[in-house]
């Protein structure tokens, strides 16, 4: 018995500091209604205020979409800095760099004495979310996975930099054209399409991806049916079973595509059975626009259409 | 002089359907030198196994000095029991001092720090074992032999009245075997420990024990001074082995006679006045 | 070491340790990507952020981050010193016994569930990846006891931890595969181990677990020495085999997860800090354990600092550095411990 009241041990400390740091309000533990209430925008001291008295001046975007919609808005000059793989507009690159998408760099951001720090809902941004907010920077953290959320987060960030009107203008914009877009491609066949994310071992795009939406926005059809996994593995019997007309790689890298392009071409010239083969419809597209979701989110999906229905111009 | 071990109606098996001990009953007495021998796979490692608390048995009674051994708890055991095994390198290198200074683990406090009469009792039992000089050496850079009176050593720091060794000198030279042997003898003289051995050698057997635990097949078993139990006759009825039994002095002596034993008409001779006896 | 180790010696030795911990994660406090000055930050913080940029990020962002590596490296060494004693193997580290996959499969079924609530402001994956992590080694540890015999029980047990961990890290693939979310990836990368800033109460609270687990640890140390004997030696010896084992188990399966659910899986800690520090110490439980504490804790601060100051301003994952740091070492042990190691013939 001894022996076991050593285990207890730990218990004991553990519940006499929890004890202790409530006594001292260490700890604030966030009920679920304070949780829904909660304005996007938060630091710690503003649960109930929103705080945005004046308009931002420096922003921080830790994300390449992000800082492209920031651009959009016509916030260059209150950008600061950005995630380093923010690439668009040409102005983005000569911004300071705080980190990668994947791992920001707290004190980089910290450096940059923002008073508006832009993230996306993921583990690792959520992190330094939490830190930025516990020293009392203004954060707003969006979830951008689908077009509806795209939508939303333009006018949410058009709100938290005071550019509401122009943000309304941009999203009309994205709404109405992809609209026409579908408009266009609602009726009429619809081409097969088969997506690869990667040629070896040959995975594809299923019909549960965001890239399945734009492909039907485009006018096309995932060649490949219903599957439980997002980026399924398929054999060769299911390849040369799903009658693709049209084969779209996205291209590795920002490099020329042509050399990735004449790659692609020679390796699917095997499968002569397939009707994209025989029509030599194989595209390699760079990912910036199609696996993006910004405001350039219309031009990818041209750009597919364009593959998909190369004799229409669009 | 009271026993300090005794069994009563031991029976054990590793399965159910093998039985290795069965009704067995033994006594040790206090302070004596006792040997168990016989042939391989009796059962003499699992006798020891169960002497020192390790196995269970299915039926029967072991008493360790005049309580049962249930009653004891392991460190209380290990404070009356002492088992020397066969050597071995452990996995990390611990010096030869840390090894022995382990015996003491049954009588540390809580944090297990050796106090005063415990480093006594270490340097002690090195310099009983003359292994004082590899104190700073760790187990791997020893001999097997000096190795082996490393392990002794540790168990004459345990500082118990019960000493139990599973053939501690089978993989020994010759001087080491008789070193360690009169090591034991020693410590049963002056300490008055109860040594219990297992051992293959009947001559050395002879020599220092004064009694023996003969196990023999399907669990038959002879109990008795070495002068009585290990004759011709019980050996070749035990072992299988004819051999021819002398004597110099009062120490006995066993030949082991093989199909290629040297034909010697002493020897014969000897042979046929043992048989007439 | 001839002389025989007394509380007052090693009461010395770990003060210097710490001593020593202590300067490391000063040191590292002040390197890093930004330019910090001592005395600016130490005049406290400003009314409105922004203006003693100084201390936020001192006090603020790297304070808690060294911290945190100390403690994560503390409870990584000490665990694999533990393992290493019980399981009587110099190759056992703390995620020998399932709790690498435990977490894995703890942080995808946290994604999966689209939970976004948090918990002491650490995420849902932290607190089920510790969950997991606990879950998986009390079935190892049920399948090692149910299916091992008394003196295979330790093979059993490593067997166990081996299948476990394949099996669930199959499971983890699967479900990766068939996620509907982007989160998974970040999942991943969490996995693969990182050392953030976390809140004051996440530290107080992971600081008393931790240090309250290696502290009991501590008391079975010179059980631990008897035990790498063998388990017959050490019952011979009078150490209670069955509950050292279950107390030594139970308490470094609980730090470790705990550092998991704080900083994912970061390798070669537990593994290479409990050999250098034998190497130099020798293998006395009651010394190698606070030490290797110390040290382990130094450690992952010093190559947590070099992880988010080589490649500015991005960082690497800290395993990366402990990897690289820890793989060669690793291969040397593995050339002194061949010559002389019994096991190994």
């Amino acid at each position: 018995m001894k022996k076991f009241s050593i285990l207890l041990l730990p218990i004991v400390v553990v519940a006499g500091f929890i004890v202790i740091s409530r006594y001292q309000k260490l700890l604030s533990l966030p009920t679920d209604e304070e949780q829904v209430k909660q304005p996007l925008i938060s630091t710690q001291k503003s649960r109930d205020k929103t705080t945005r008295a004046n308009k931002p001046q420096r922003i921080v975007s830790l994300a390449p979409n992000i800082t492209e919609i920031l651009f959009a808005l016509g916030l260059d000059k209150e950008i600061v800095a950005v995630s380093s793989d923010s690439d668009f507009p040409a102005g983005a690159t000569n911004k300071k760099k705080v980190g990668t998408f994947w791992q920001p760099n707290t004190e980089a951001v910290i450096a940059s004495k923002p008073d508006l720090v832009i993230t996306l809902w993921f583990e690792q941004q959520n992190q330094v979310a939490e830190t930025l907010k516990r020293l009392d920077y203004p954060v707003l953290t969006l979830k951008i996975e689908k077009i509806e959320e795209l939508l939303t987060a333009i006018q949410e960030i058009g709100v938290a930099t005071g550019s509401s009107q122009r943000a309304e203008r941009l999203a009309k914009e994205i709404s109405t054209q992809l609209n026409d877009l579908q408009s266009k491609f609602d009726s009429g066949y619809k081409v097969k399409v088969l997506w690869v994310v990667q040629p070896e071992p040959l995975r594809v795009a299923g019909r549960n991806t965001f890239v399945n939406k734009l492909i039907e926005l485009a006018g096309g059809e995932n060649a490949i049916g219903q599957t439980i996994q997002q980026y399924p593995p398929i054999s060769t019997e299911e390849l040369l079973a799903c009658g693709a007309e049209t084969i779209i790689q996205t291209a590795m890298g920002t490099a020329d595509t042509s050399e990735q392009q004449k790659a692609a071409e020679k390796f699917w010239s095997r499968w002569k059975t397939l009707p994209a083969v025989v029509n030599n419809r194989i595209y390699v597209v760079p990912p910036d626009t199609v696996l993006r979701l910004g405001p350039r989110l219309c031009q990818g999906i041209k750009l597919i259409a364009n593959c998909l229905h190369p004799n229409e111009n669009i | 002089m009271s026993d300090i071990l005794k069994v009563e109606n031991l029976c054990f098996g590793y399965t159910p359907q093998s039985a290795i001990l069965k009704n067995f009953n033994f006594e040790i007495e206090r302070g004596s030198f006792v040997c168990i021998a016989g042939p391989n796979g009796v059962g003499k490692t699992t006798l020891l196994n169960l002497l020192c608390g390790l196995l269970s048995p299915e039926e029967g009674y072991i008493e360790v000095d005049t309580a049962p051994i249930d009653s004891y708890s392991v460190k209380k055991l290990a404070q009356k029991i002492a088992v020397v095994r066969q050597e071995f390198v452990p996995v990390f290198d611990f010096t030869v001092k840390e090894t022995v200074s382990m015996a003491r683990t049954p009588y540390l406090g809580r944090l297990g720090f050796e106090t005063k009469p415990d480093i006594n009792i270490v340097k002690e039992a090195l310099q009983i074992t003359d292994t004082a000089q590899f104190a700073s050496r760790t187990l791997a850079n020893l001999s097997g032999g000096e190795r082996q009176r490393v392990f002794i050593a540790r168990a004459f720091a345990q500082d118990t009245p019960i000493l139990l060794l599973d053939e501690p000198t089978s993989l020994l030279d010759l001087k080491h075997q008789v070193a360690i042997y009169d090591l034991l003898k020693t410590a049963q003289r002056q300490k008055g420990k109860t040594i219990v051995a297992v051992t293959h050698d009947i001559n050395l057997a002879a020599q220092y024990c004064e009694k023996v635990l003969l196990l023999g097949a399907d669990r038959s078993y002879r109990a008795g001074s070495t002068e009585n139990v290990f004759s011709t006759e019980q050996i070749e009825k035990t072992f299988g082995v004819k051999t021819f039994t002398g004597r110099v002095g009062r120490e006995k002596f066993f030949i082991p006679l093989g199909k290629f034993a040297k034909d010697c008409p002493q020897i014969s001779k000897n042979l046929n006045s043992e048989k007439q006896k | 070491m001839t002389e025989t180790l007394t509380s007052k010696k090693l009461a010395i030795t770990f003060f210097f340790c710490l001593i020593a911990l202590v300067a490391v994660m000063a040191l590292c406090a002040v390197v890093g990507t930004q330019k910090v000055s001592l005395a600016k930050a130490f005049s406290g913080p400003a009314d409105t952020p922004g203006k003693n940029i100084d201390y936020e990020i001192l006090i603020g962002v790297r304070l808690p981050r060294v911290i945190l590596a100390a403690l994560v490296g503390a409870a990584l060494a000490c665990c694999g010193v533990v393992l290493q004693a019980v399981l009587r193997n110099p190759l056992a580290d703390p995620y020998i016994l399932g709790i690498s996959s435990g977490a894995g499969l703890g942080a995808i079924i946290a994604v999966l569930s689209g939970l976004t609530w948090s918990f002491w402001g650490g995420s849902p994956i932290a607190v089920f990846a510790f969950i997991g992590a606990l879950i998986t080694v009390w079935l190892v540890w049920c399948i090692g006891y149910l299916a091992g015999a008394g003196k295979s029980q330790v093979t059993t047990l490593l067997l166990a931890g081996v299948v476990v961990n394949a099996f669930f890290a199959a499971v983890i693939m699967f479900l990766t595969s068939i996620a509907k979310s982007d989160q998974v990836h970040s999942t991943i990368f969490w996995l693969m181990g990182n050392i953030t800033e976390k809140s004051q109460s996440v530290l107080w609270v992971s600081a008393a677990c931790i240090i309250a687990g290696i502290m009991t640890l501590f008391t079975i140390c010179h059980r631990l020495n008897v035990l790498t004997f063998g388990q017959d030696q050490a019952k011979a010896l009078g150490v209670d085999t069955a509950a050292t084992q279950i107390t030594a188990f139970a308490l470094a399966a609980f730090i470790t997860a705990i550092a998991v659910s704080l900083s994912g899986l970061i390798g070669f800690v537990g593994l290479i800090v409990p050999h250098a520090v034998r190497l130099v110490f020798g293998p006395d439980h009651r010394r190698l354990l606070p030490v290797s504490a110390m040290i382990g804790g130094a450690f992952l601060v010093v190559a947590d600092t070099i992880a988010r100051t080589i490649v500015a301003p991005a960082q690497l994952p800290v395993g990366v550095i402990t990897a690289i740091a820890g793989g060669p070492f690793f291969l040397i042990l593995l050339a002194k411990y061949s010559r002389k190691v019994s096991w190994l013939k």
